[in-house]
């Protein structure tokens, strides 16, 4: 009974040290979101409180202004995230599956990549989009991010498509199935779980990604959230704080939504293992 | 003879070489040919489009004893990465053996849901609202010190040179929100539960489990996120360009800002391909080094 009790105490100490931290990581969020319905002076005269009136009308405000970035991150992030499931999986799969000649060579000139930083490449990928004449358009960000994102994806997936037990193949074969058909058809369908773990990790660099669409994108309509937000506040539209904070909640909010809707596939895929050296 | 039986392989398995052939061509245009290209163009006086002279190492050597401001960003580095890497490592791994070890499988999961949701919001976001808590006036960190009557110490943490670094290194406090604690959470769950009750029964818990068992177990996380951790390091500054600039004067520079600043700022890109290659070489050899040695350490604790 003692002892029982004991481990209880140790038990509600760690639960405490975990909402010490959970609250401490929370609480900047929570004050972005109680300040978003503050007007300046709310703002001012009442710094930490929570007051009423609640001006929901700063989302109506931001959201005007940052819809179309978070439009145009969304249409970047579906584009080249498919692109790189396709492109990767079919790199992946022969890979995994098939010896030729120069396998090797090739796979390292791959995984040689990892090594290369982005910002030696940065300048001289600069001059390049620039020369190719695709500066401010929407495939000057899908193209580097496909080529980019498809080198650890192929990593995984490559990984994960040779532990598939040969005899699938073989029956598939049998029945008279081509090479690209029993890729889609046994493949794919088994690797789902693995596949949006990748998916998901491209989103998230993606998402974020700040410095090349910064220098890449110069047309306000094009923007996407991290180059639209950066310089909202001091933006021609001089928005109050509290417009501010609603604009920071808004372009958090698409994956957290997104996450809530697919969280088991999330947290599995993140924790399944798939993420080792 | 054998050359051409090589050649009638390859011509066997056509397909292979269509299957990979979008995958090298987007290689060989955005990834190997900036590349050469940053490499080459680091011998030369180049302003990426119209002057183009050769100059040798002249780039290389002005990097070595001429610019002290690359110098400064250096120091600066190597600070925010060291204490990054510590907190980066430290804090995650703490938080996912206390929640390894709660009992309570329904609570697990809920902190997990918790602590996944700050790394679904913009990085943007992040650094925007953290430059907005240390803002002089209407910042959450001067008004906290007010409140709490330590006003005295209120300041423009940003833009005092003697404390403006230590500002960017506390941002994210507490440094947990991320993938990270899952990965690791991932790692201990792939722990054998035999092992675990061999700990128990032979009295080996808390740390001395910590450091026999659980880290072993977990180092190839660790050894990971430490090579992304100098990868990221080595080259970041998205967080200098957004909320600094480098400034105030040079205190919170780095050397990604530096290779930016030359690129864009002044248009001497070939000085910054210059510091690119540098990144790259040390980040090679970085690497190469973790992968040697922090795995023998494995293999050495193994052992013991």
């Amino acid at each position: 009974m003692s002892a029982k009790r004991g481990n209880s105490w140790i038990e509600l100490s760690k639960h405490i040290l975990l909402w010490i931290i959970v609250v401490l990581t929370f609480y900047p969020f929570a004050f972005i979101f109680i300040t978003s319905l503050k007007t300046q002076s709310q703002f001012e005269l009442y710094f930490w409180q929570v007051v009423r009136p609640f001006h929901w009308e700063n989302y109506a405000f931001a959201w005007a202004k940052v819809a179309p970035y978070i439009a145009n991150s969304i249409v970047i992030c579906v584009v080249a995230t498919t692109l790189i499931l396709v492109v990767s999986s079919m790199s992946a799969y022969v890979f995994a599956r098939f010896a030729f000649p120069f396998k090797e060579v090739l796979f390292y000139a791959i995984l040689g990549i990892v090594m290369i930083p982005g910002t030696l490449t940065l300048i001289t990928r600069f001059v390049l989009v620039k020369r190719l004449g695709l500066l401010d358009t929407r495939w000057v960000l899908i193209l580097p991010y496909v080529a980019g994102g498809q080198v650890f994806s192929i990593l995984f997936l490559r990984t994960f498509f040779a532990s598939i037990p040969e005899e699938l193949f073989e029956a598939a074969r049998l029945d008279g199935a081509s090479e690209l058909a029993s890729c889609l058809r046994i493949a794919i369908p088994l690797s789902m779980p693995i596949l949006s773990t990748v998916a998901i990790l491209n989103v998230l660099a993606q998402w974020n990604d700040l410095i090349w669409p910064l220098v890449t994108i110069t047309s306000e309509h094009l923007k996407t959230i991290p180059v639209g937000i950066a310089y909202f506040r001091t933006s021609i539209w001089r928005p109050e704080t509290g417009q501010v904070m609603a604009a920071y909640m808004i372009t958090s909010l698409p994956l957290v939504v997104l996450f809530f809707a697919s969280m088991r596939t999330f947290i599995e895929g993140l924790t399944s293992g798939a993420i080792k050296a | 003879m054998k050359r051409r039986t090589v050649w009638q392989e390859i011509r066997r398995k056509e397909f292979v070489y269509l299957f990979l052939a979008p995958t090298f061509a987007l290689l060989a245009l955005f990834e190997y040919y900036p590349a050469f290209s940053a490499v080459y163009h680091s011998f030369f006086d180049w302003d990426g489009f119209y002057v183009n002279r050769f100059i040798g190492p002249a780039n290389y050597k002005e990097i070595l004893f001429d610019d002290w401001a690359l110098r400064i960003s250096v120091v600066n580095m190597l600070k925010l990465m060291a204490f990054g890497m510590a907190v980066g490592l430290a804090m995650p791994i703490l938080v996912a053996e206390v929640l390894f070890s709660l009992r309570s499988l329904r609570w697990k999961y809920a902190y997990r849901v918790l602590l996944v949701l700050p790394a679904l919001i913009p990085g943007i976001v992040g650094m925007l609202l953290w430059g907005y808590m240390y803002e002089p006036t209407y910042g959450l960190v001067n008004q906290l010190l007010r409140a709490v009557g330590l006003g005295g110490l209120a300041r423009e943490w940003l833009g005092d040179p003697r404390v403006a670094l230590y500002a960017l290194m506390f941002m994210g406090f507490p440094w947990v929100g991320g993938i990270g604690v899952l990965i690791y959470l991932a790692g201990l769950q792939n722990i054998p539960q035999e092992v675990l009750d061999c700990c128990k029964l032979d009295g080996a818990q808390g740390l001395s489990r910590f450091f026999r068992v659980d880290l072993p177990l977990i180092m190839g996380q660790v050894k990971l996120n430490v090579i992304m951790g100098f990868i990221g390091g080595i080259q970041g500054f998205g967080v200098q360009l957004i909320l600094t600039k480098g400034g105030p004067g040079f205190a919170t520079t780095v050397p990604g800002l530096v290779l930016y600043d030359n690129a864009f700022k002044y248009g001497r890109m070939g000085y910054a391909s210059a510091i690119g290659v540098c990144m790259f070489v040390i980040i090679m050899g970085l690497t190469y080094a973790n992968m040697k040695y922090l795995k023998s350490g494995i293999e050495y604790q193994a052992k013991s």
